[in-house]
């Protein structure tokens, strides 16, 4: 089961600093965020190399955080893959929450993260239709 | 100059007369309520006005406990109207009027209205909010008994009032002090020179405490003089007590109530001049009559005769309350029923603090929320809903519309026992 986290934020100077720093000083790396904002507060996704840890010490600093489910997608890094994965997720009828992407090592390739609530099967269905799903090993390190 | 000149010039003497014998009156017609049935029980009459002293106090407390029906002091065949207080938290504290009262109500409005210079020849815009509020309803009636044509443009939409206040010729409004200055502000905004382009002498300002300073710069800004009212939905609303030409304490109509000013701690009568809790005894209500009603706000009275011939005593500005409400731009809430809204939603957090502010001329009440790991989904639409859902239903139980702000866990102070919740920032 693969996992990002999630953490509340107040839209003020240094929050995001805060974070970061906390990663740092506990020597976690950060593949891959993305940043919802609402005005005042927003909502902060995080991918890590260990999410447990990084959930636990961001916890003992006072944060609000939780755990997300995902499913990180491999796509091409050449125009038109992403859009042929939504595709097949649009004829299957499977809503997106949330999602991000960023590339692989290897340049060739992208990971596509993507948070479905309310589909417990939409990691089997999309291996159905030949998507190329991402193990721990592979997203985290 | 008199609206009703036997009453209002009457001296000392015949008032404390009068006074004496309606307060029996009050207490024998009380008794017909359940609440005063208990309350009263044995006490038929006090012999001099010393004796009031020896009555219990009527409390808000009170008021909620016997909701709905139990301070009703005559058949409902001639109850004809009730006012309540906002929310259903608790319960709302509720009056009762049978056609006599809202008749002597509108005779005290006019008469208030008169006493500051309103004519029927003036035409009369009334800002305030009608409904169960009592603050527009009350004035209404007064203004229409006084003989002013009357318009009920409510509160709020400024271009609207500005617009009425153009065509019509209004000459006096009654308004939120606050509001005042905020009109203001539109009225400049439309190029239009409010002391040439409009014909406004008097205004009535209430429903909110505010400074002499506060006052002063509205007689300046508009060029008008603003008179300072005072009432409670409990003794019936506005009308209660009012500024003369004098402008230096409002007269406490004595032929409607007798006031008192105690201790709010040992609850000792205090002499005139003295500070303390206001206290009232109503003495021609007939649907709901109370018995030395304690108001929780901090006045004191001033007994030295007004130049204006009135003999009625005066109370000066009120200086605060003795309990915990709070009153956002002339609507009083109470913490609690902030408090019981908040716990109504589980997904809410239990930490937050209420701060009032100002901006604009307008009171803002904001809500702080802690948002921590029992109630974090984790998305921001989860987060959107719930600030959602407390803005509609603190606005549903309050009648204001708070500001929702989420802020971190643990960065709201915590202290011991009770919780300091609520943090007032208005300028005095």
């Amino acid at each position: 089961m693969l996992y990002h986290l999630s953490v509340f934020l107040v839209n003020s100077p240094g929050k995001l600093e805060k974070i970061t720093k906390i990663l740092a000083d506990n020597n976690i790396n950060l593949r891959a965020m993305s940043l919802a904002s609402s005005g005042d507060f927003g909502v902060m996704k995080l991918l890590v190399n260990d999410p447990d840890k990084a959930f636990e010490v961001l916890k003992q600093s006072q944060l609000t955080v939780t755990k997300r489910h995902i499913i990180a997608v491999v796509v091409d890094n050449q125009p038109g893959s992403f859009n042929k994965l939504l595709n097949q997720l649009a004829k299957k009828g499977i809503n997106i929450e949330d999602c991000y992407g960023f590339l692989l090592s290897n340049a060739k390739t992208a990971a596509i993260i993507l948070e479905i609530e309310n589909q417990p099967d939409a990691q089997k269905v999309l291996s159905e239709i030949g998507c190329k799903i991402l193990t721990e090993d592979q997203l985290y390190n | 100059m008199f609206w009703q000149k036997e009453i209002e010039l009457m001296d000392t003497d015949a008032l404390r007369k009068f006074q004496l014998e309606h307060i029996n009156k009050s207490i024998k017609t009380a008794k017909n309520s359940q609440f005063y049935k208990k309350q009263l029980d044995g006490i038929d009459k006090i012999d001099n006005l010393e004796g009031i002293k020896n009555l219990p106090f009527t409390t808000k407390e009170d008021l909620r406990n016997a909701f709905p029906y139990g301070f009703l002091a005559t058949d409902l065949k001639n109850a004809v109207r009730l006012h309540s207080s906002s929310g259903t938290t608790g319960n709302p504290t509720v009056v009762f009027h049978t056609a006599e009262d809202i008749s002597n109500w509108a005779n005290l409005s006019a008469r208030c209205m008169y006493t500051a210079g309103a004519r029927n020849t003036d035409v009369f815009q009334n800002t305030m909010g009608y409904g169960l509020f009592t603050g527009g309803i009350g004035f209404h009636y007064g203004a229409e008994k006084l003989g002013m044509l009357t318009i009920p443009v409510g509160p709020g939409n400024s271009k609207r009032q500005v617009w009425f206040m153009q065509n019509f010729r209004t000459s006096v409004m009654h308004i939120l002090p606050s509001y005042a200055l905020r009109l203001y502000r539109t009225i400049e905004e439309m190029n239009i020179n409010v002391k040439k382009d409009l014909n406004l002498k008097i205004a009535f300002i209430g429903a909110e405490p505010h400074s002499e300073e506060m006052r002063k710069k509205i007689e300046e800004l508009y060029g008008i003089k603003a008179f300072n009212s005072y009432g409670l939905s409990e003794i019936c609303g506005p009308g209660v007590a009012f500024e003369c030409p004098c402008q230096n304490g409002l007269h406490v109509w004595e032929d409607f109530v007798y006031p008192e000013i105690v201790d709010p701690k040992t609850l000792e009568v205090l002499p005139d001049g003295r500070e303390g809790e206001l206290v009232f005894t109503t003495l021609q209500r007939q649907a709901m009559p109370l018995i030395r009603y304690r108001t929780r706000d901090l006045t004191r009275i001033i007994s030295e005769k007004c130049s204006c011939g009135r003999n009625h005593r005066k109370i000066a500005r009120i200086t605060g309350r003795t309990d915990d409400m709070m009153i956002i731009n002339g609507v009083n809430i109470f913490p609690i029923q902030i408090e019981k809204t908040i716990m109504a939603i589980p997904e809410a957090g239990k930490n937050y603090i209420i701060e009032i502010f100002e901006q604009n001329y307008m009171d803002k009440l904001c809500i702080k929320l802690e948002i921590n790991n029992e109630n974090f989904g984790g998305t921001l639409q989860d987060l959107e809903k719930l600030q959602h859902k407390l803005e509609n239903e603190l606005k549903q139980e309050i009648g204001v519309s708070p500001l929702i702000k989420f802020v971190d866990a643990g960065s709201l102070p915590v202290e011991e026992g009770k919780a300091k919740r609520v943090f007032d920032l208005r300028k005095k």
